[in-house]
Parts: C-alpha cells; structure tokens; sequence
C-alpha cells in the first residue's frame, strides 16, 4: 500500500514497502509531503482559534478540511472519526456555556436551579465550531499520513535518529502496551479480580493491571537496551535512510505561504482588525 | 578471524563475587561452539563478554583479555563491536527495534545505523533473509509472526551486520517446539555454511546436533571444555547440572539395563 | 559546574525582570497569560545560556546528552505510552477532575534527568494530539506540552536533589519534624492560593449563604485538605519513611506549579473545556461568579496539586517496586537508591567499561 511513501531506489531489490494500516486508496492529497500535511492542520487549528466567532471556523472547515477529505476520499471516516472524538468536549463545552455562562441574560430554558441563556447557546455554538476545526483538521491529517513517515521525513532534514526512535516507539508502544493490558486484564480475571460494578470497585480493579503492565514495561528496558546497542544504535551521526517521502518545491512554497498567513492573521487579530 | 577470551573475569556492578573467573576460551573461524551449564553457571555472562556488551553497556568490571584476530578489543566502542560479533537473546519480542513496520526494515535497522549505502544494505538484507529462507516474511509485520519466526527475523537482522563470529544466547528457551525447530534448522544450516558461532543452551539435544566443541561452565569457570562427544557424553555432565542430551541419555539407559549400546548403530545423534 | 548554572539561574532572572516590567500591569484578567509567557521564555533563555556556557567551556554538551543514554531512550516511549493511555483512560471514561497523565513524565525525570523528563512530557503530548489514533488521541493535548515540560523538569530536579532515595527505618522524630515541616509548607502553598484566588469568589464558609454550589465547592476544599493531612501522616508512620514527606512537598510544588502555567492556557484557548472531568469544576467556579480566567485558576489550582500528589506517590511505588540494580544503571539511579554508590571496586586488574 502506498500511503504517502514511495520507495525509491532498484526495484527489483526495493520491495520493502510497509504496509499500510488499513486506510482507503492512494489520492494525490495522500500522496502530498507528510510535513505539508502537518503544515495544513497545524494552521488550520491555530487559525479556528485565532479568528474565534462562528462564521471564521466554519469557513476553515469547509476549505481546510472538508475539501480535502472530499479529494482523498475519506469524508465518511473523517466525520466519524471527528465527531467521535470530539465527542466528550462538545458535550462538556455545550453544556457548561449554555447553561453556566456568566453574565447572560436572556433565558431560553429554566430546568429547576439552573438556566438556559441565549448568550450561552451563542458561545456554545463558537466553541463547538472551533473544537470541530481543530479536530477535524488533526482527524484529516492522521487518517491521510502514516505516523513513521512524518518521522522519516524530519529525520531525512535533519532530525536525530534517536528523537525519531522515540517517536516511531512511542507510536508502536501504545498499542502493544494496550494488548498486554489486555491480556494481564484477562489473566487477572480468570484469577477473580472483579472489573465491573461501583466505580470504587473498578478503581481498585485498575492496580493491579497497571501495576504489573508498568512494571513488566520496565524490567524489558534493560533487554531492550541491550538488542539496540547489540546493532550498533549508538554510533555517532547520521544513518543511512531506505526511503523518505517526495517533495517538491511548489509544496515547500505552498507550506511557507500557509504560515505567512497565519502570522499575517494573528498579527491582524492583535492589532485589531476586524471581529 | 578468531575471537579469544585469556583469563576473562567479570563481576556485574554492586555484585560481591565474580560471576565469571578465569576463563579461556576461543570461538574459531568456521567452528560452532556450545555453551552449556546449569542456570546460573554464568552462560549469559559469558555471552555479554564476549559480544561486548559487559561491562559497556551492563556496567560491571572486567579482567584478562580478549582478541579479535589477535587484537585486543578492550577499547573499542559498542558500535564497533556489534560490526564485528553480533549477539542473539532469548525473548524474541524485545530484540524489535520497534521502529520497523516490516521484516524488511527490521533486518536492515543494523546496517542503516551503520550507515553504509543504501543499495548495498538492501543487497545485505536480502542476503541475510535467504540465508535464514525467511525471503517471504519480508513484507510482514514483525510484531505478528511467531516467537520462532521472531527469532529468525532478530538472527537475520545480526547477520546482514556481516559479523565474524554470533553469539546466541539460549535461541530456543522461550520457544515453543515448532519454534525451537524452526531455530535449530536454522542454526544447523548456517554451520553447515561455515560460520563461527557461540551457542548457550539448556538443551543438549541441540548442541549435540550443531556443536563440534562444547564447554560446560560451573560457577562461572570453565569445567569442561573438548570436542562435543566427548563432553557431552562426560558422565560429570549431571554433577554440573547439565541434562545430558537424548542420545547419551538413551545409550546409558541401555547400559544400566544390560545391553549393548551398540544396538542403537552408528549414529550417536540418535 | 556551577558557573553554568548561575549563569542559567542569572538569565532567567533577567528575562523574568524585563517581562515583568515590560508586562507591568499583573493584576486582571491576562495575568495569567503574562505571568505563563513571561515564565515560559525565560526557562528557554534559561536553558539556552546554560548550553552556551558549556559549549564554551567544554566544547559539548555533555551534562545534557549524558542524562541521554540508550536507556533513557528506550524508557521514553514506555513512559509516553503510559502517560497517553492513563490520560486518554481518565479524561474519556472516568469523569474525576484529575488528569494523571504524568506518570511517564515524572518516572523519566527521577531516573534519567531533567532534561529528558521535559522533553518526555513536551513530546507526550505532540504525539498524544497528532500521532496517536483514537480512541487514545488527545483534541487538547499539544498546547500543554509546555506545561508537561516544566512538570518533568521540576520532577528530575527534585530526584537530583536526592528527594526521592526511599529512608526505610526513619527515626520517630525525624518522621515528626519532616512531617510537620511539609504540612506547614503544603499550607502555606494552600493559603498563598486562597488569598489570591478564592477570596474575591465568595466566602464558602460563611455560614449565611445559601448558595448550595458554594457550600458545596467549600466542604469539597475543606475535605480535600483534612483528607490530605490525614492520609499524608498516615502513610508517613505506616511507611516509616521520611521520603513520604519530601514526596509530598514535591507534588504539590509541582502541582501548584502546573496549574499556574496550564490555567491560562486553557481559559484562552479552550475557555476552560477539554472534554475531562475538570470541566464540571470550571464550570462551577464560574456560576459563582469568577471570570474565566481566574476560574481556572481555581480549578487548576485544586485539581493539579491533588494529581500531581497522587502522581508523585505512584512514581515513588513504581521505584520501591524495582530492583536495586535496575535503577543503578539509569543516569540518575544512584539517587534513588537508599545508601546511593554500590559496592567499591579493588581497583587493579578490575576494569570499567571504556570510556
């Protein structure tokens, strides 16, 4: 599967592509640098921020984001995946402005002690706009960029191979730590641990699935340490790379006239111009 | 190109007594040496000392001398070493780099921190997946295949370093039998091809298959060391806490009982 | 050695002065956004004029890359795994206003060093919001990097300073004075924060309010503090270890510290929601008629000390639980292991690794 990698170098020999983690089809938005798609939603969500209000995010998302799921072809699982999650926040941040905002005064709703105020559904309304962006815009680049190509990439321009080996560990750790959790969880039960019932009970459930997970995690460093040294991990300076990501010129143009803009929207922001 | 260990010591950082104390040793060009002893009897050390890693990455301190083609690698660098010995462990899952996606790039982490150029570490991988006939592994992702294959995957990745000598500490402990099988073909076929390899194992049947000479360690010294018939079929072997292997085992039972070993033939494998 | 620091502690100084005056006005609604920028650019001056001082006097940057070793590396994304799956396991399924999301940061900052425990927690949270997939990213993780940064800087500087060695069989008395010491400093913290932020709010305890939110948030702070004090000497005399105390002191230093830095982070950027049980609280502070601003600061400062406590306390289980050797090979083990050096060499023939 491609992603937005391409192996360069003999075919014949090159056959080392990775396989990709199970995302639809190659589109030339997938195909763009992984940096230049990083580029897109960082700005996009510090732009949702900056600009606040309701009309400024919303326009993001339909240009910044919506636009592009469309040409990559992955707006079904973008909006699913957005929306689960941002999922929590929305909820929290609907309901504390709508009925917690101080200073409102006009009442939609009286439910017993606590108040509904059109002001508050106004704010609410902003701030999902602005949670949607930053989601959607982080959602877009994840479902379009595999993680270890971002990684190659900065280390192709220059980054140490040992903060790209955290990275890239950090990725595969999660959910290797998530199954082993899963496993100790189920090894744990088949002991008598109880992991349902009051939230009590469930606390004091976690301990002893933590405990060992972390614990175990650990007493591997040493081994660990040990395999990397063992194909010499530590020699100084740069190493060789198999593969990196294309780049062109027009999308190193492209990412420095996003940030440009952004700088030019904060500085409007703070000078004062506009809403 | 011969790796040799004259009057090694070795004490781990904070321990009170030495874990390894004289030993002479020496792993030969084209040779398989076994390691044998009871837990504890000092394999694993001896494995680190002789990769390199005790006391540079295990801390600890060191005595005595040991040569590379006669010249002393005491001050060589870690990185150094593990261009020249590579050592194996016995969990097959902590030995991923856990930067690589695919068999392939797990294979060819060694040489890219080598920083060698890139054609050539594709011709070094591919070399060391057909060695190991892992070829079709190739496109997988390692954290998904079995111990056994693990294994293979972590050996083939020392090889396409292009070591003199290989150093393995226990391959086949935390296997299963179809993994075990699968790690001792393996062993067996690069011997067959002339490398030079330091094996640790439990399992005497294996050493007895692979190994020309054994050396058996006792409380971190050396209290057996000859051609591998001979050691292996040392009746002190029990003493030591070694299990003899199937074939030794078999042959004494036969004795004991009455009868001629000589009915077994004249394959001492069994 | 010292030169660099005074140095570092000379810069950041200088930088906080010039934000300071450049700022002036620190009351109101953005001192708190003045008071994080101006810390947060004079921690990175900081640490910039300590590199410089030791490129110039060393040619290196030995103290730091040492604290960097193959371990430490490879303890990294161990600790950002569990920083970002407790976080991510907190804020989405159990509604309580804590984060518990440093556990990782904490546990690199005692056993390699500072610098590495800045850079676990700053890069935990970049890739908690970019890299990781759901159902484990973050929306709101990435702005906090800098906050995440500073809590594992303070948490290797507490292990350097030799905080965190275990002191099984503390006398009585010294468990007495140690305790009583890092009550009164935690009070003080508590009445610092008091005054200068709970004040204005309301008066929770004056028994002629009816306002049932207030009554509620006070014996909800007064709960938190005698619950505090009872646990803390409960835990100091069953443990019998003074490091219980000196446990204490650094979580809440360090919480105090967070919540300073974070609160007004959240109250610009995300008006005080981030989807975790924090919220609620925000939320209330606000019914109760403080601005925005200063409601996170209200929360903050009641959620973070109670995390990072109880944050600090797991790190330190986490430490007991490992073996003396294990700990001795990490940059900064040796302080964490009670009667610190291992046994002397006899020298001689008995060589170390080479250099």
């Amino acid at each position: 599967m491609a992603g937005s990698a391409r192996l360069i170098g003999d075919p014949t020999a090159g056959r080392g592509i990775p396989g990709v983690l199970g995302r639809p089809g190659p589109s030339p938005f997938h195909r763009l640098n992984p940096l230049t798609k990083a580029t897109l939603a960082t700005v996009t969500a510090v732009a949702a921020v900056v600009l606040g209000g309701l009309i400024g995010p919303a326009i993001l998302v339909a240009v910044a984001v919506v636009l592009p799921a469309v040409a990559a072809g992955v707006l079904g699982r973008l909006v699913r995946t957005a929306l689960l999650l941002s999922l929590p926040i929305a909820i929290s941040a609907f309901l504390v402005n709508l009925f917690f905002l101080p200073g409102a005064e006009t009442v939609l709703l009286r439910i017993g002690p606590i108040t509904a105020t059109a002001e508050g559904l106004a704010f609410a309304l902003e701030i999902l706009a602005r949670i949607l962006a930053i989601s959607g815009a982080i959602t877009l680049f994840y479902l379009t960029t595999r993680p270890a190509d971002l990684v190659v990439d900065l280390e192709r321009r220059g980054i140490s191979p040992r903060i790209a080996f955290v990275a890239n560990a950090s990725v595969q750790t999660v959910p290797a730590m998530v199954e082993r959790a899963g496993q100790i969880t189920a090894a744990q039960r088949a002991r008598g641990l109880d992991t349902e019932g009051s939230i009590w009970r469930r606390i004091r459930g976690v301990v002893p699935i933590v405990g060992p997970v972390i614990l175990g995690s650990i007493t591997e460093v040493e081994e660990r340490t040990m395999a990397l040294e063992a194909r010499a991990f530590t020699r100084p300076g740069r190493r060789t790379l198999l593969w990196w990501p294309a780049d062109s010129a027009a999308q190193a143009l492209l990412r420095w006239a996003m940030l440009l803009g952004l700088v030019a929207l904060i500085v409007a922001r703070i000078v004062g111009v506009g809403s | 190109m011969s790796l040799q260990l004259s009057g090694v010591g070795y004490r781990y950082a904070g321990a009170q007594r030495p874990s390894l104390l004289d030993v002479d040793l020496e792993l030969p060009d084209a040779t398989v040496v076994g390691l044998a002893g009871a837990s504890e009897a000092g394999k694993t050390t001896l494995c680190l000392v002789a990769s390199g890693l005790a006391p540079r990455t295990v801390g600890g301190r060191i005595r005595g001398m040991i040569r590379l083609d006669g010249e002393d690698v005491d001050a060589w660098p870690m990185h150094r070493l593990a261009e020249r010995i590579g050592i194996g462990f016995q969990n097959p899952g902590t030995q991923l780099s856990q930067v690589a996606d695919t068999v392939f790039e797990e294979v060819a982490f060694g040489p890219m921190n080598v920083g060698l150029a890139r054609d050539e570490i594709i011709e070094r991988t591919w070399d060391a997946l057909d060695a190991l006939r892992i070829s079709d592994l190739a496109e997988r992702d390692p954290r998904r295949l079995s111990g056994g294959q693990q294994q293979l995957v972590a050996t083939a990745g020392l090889l396409a370093m292009r070591p003199s000598h290989l150093v393995l500490d226990e391959p086949t402990a935390q296997l299963d039998p179809a993994g075990t099988r699968l790690v001792a073909d393996a062993i067996a076929r690069l011997a067959a091809g002339g490398a030079s390899i330091l094996v640790a194992e439990q399992k005497t049947d294996l050493l007895a298959a692979v190994a020309s000479r054994v050396v058996v360690l006792a409380d971190g010294r050396v209290a057996l060391d000859g051609p591998a018939d001979e050691v292996l079929a040392d009746p002190a072997l029990g003493e030591l806490g070694v299990a003899p292997p199937s074939a030794v085992r078999l042959r004494s039972a036969l004795e004991a009982a009455g009868l001629d070993p000589a009915v077994l033939g004249a394959s001492r494998d069994g | 050695m010292l030169v660099r620091w005074v140095v570092a502690l000379a810069a950041f100084l200088i930088i906080a002065v010039l934000g300071i005056t450049v700022v002036g006005d620190f009351t109101g609604d953005q001192a708190g956004n003045s008071w994080a920028l101006v810390a947060a650019i004079a921690l990175i001056v900081a640490f910039v004029a300590y590199a410089a001082v030791e490129y110039m006097q060393t040619g290196g940057f030995a103290s730091i890359g040492s604290q960097f070793d193959m371990r430490t590396l490879v303890l990294m994304p161990i600790a950002i795994a569990v920083n970002i799956i407790l976080g991510a396991a907190v804020a989405n399924a159990l509604k309580i206003p804590i984060y518990l999301d440093s556990i990782g940061t904490i546990l690199v900052g005692a056993l390699a060093g500072p610098i590495p425990g800045a850079l676990t927690g700053f890069v935990a949270n970049i890739l908690w919001q970019y890299i990781i997939p759901p159902p484990f990213q973050g929306t709101v993780a990435a702005p906090f990097a800098i906050v995440a940064a500073v809590i594992g800087l303070m948490a290797g500087l507490f292990a350097r300073a030799g905080w965190l060695r275990p002191r099984p069989g503390s006398s009585g008395q010294s468990l007495l004075i140690g305790g009583a010491v890092a009550v009164a400093i935690v009070v003080l913290l508590g009445l610092y924060a008091y005054t200068r932020f709970y004040t204005e709010t309301f008066e929770f305890l004056n028994p002629e309010t009816d306002n049932l939110l207030f009554i509620i948030l006070g014996w909800l702070i007064v709960a938190i503090f005698v619950g505090f004090v009872l646990g803390f000497f409960a835990l100091l005399f069953v443990r019998r270890d003074l490091t219980v105390a000196y446990v204490t002191v650094a979580g809440v230093a360090t919480g105090v510290v967070a919540a300073l830095i974070s609160a007004p982070i959240s109250a610009n950027l995300f008006s005080g929601v981030t989807g975790s049980g924090t919220d609620f609280l925000v939320a209330a502070f606000r019914q109760a008629g403080s601005d925005i601003n200063t409601a996170t600061f209200q929360q903050g400062l009641l959620s973070d000390p109670v995390d990072k406590l109880v944050t600090f306390f797991v790190v330190y289980l986490i430490l007991a639980a490992m073996a003396r050797r294990t700990k001795a090979r990490f940059p900064q083990g040796e302080r964490l292991i009670e009667g610190g050096e291992a046994a002397a060499d006899d020298g001689g023939e008995w060589r170390g690794a080479p250099a």
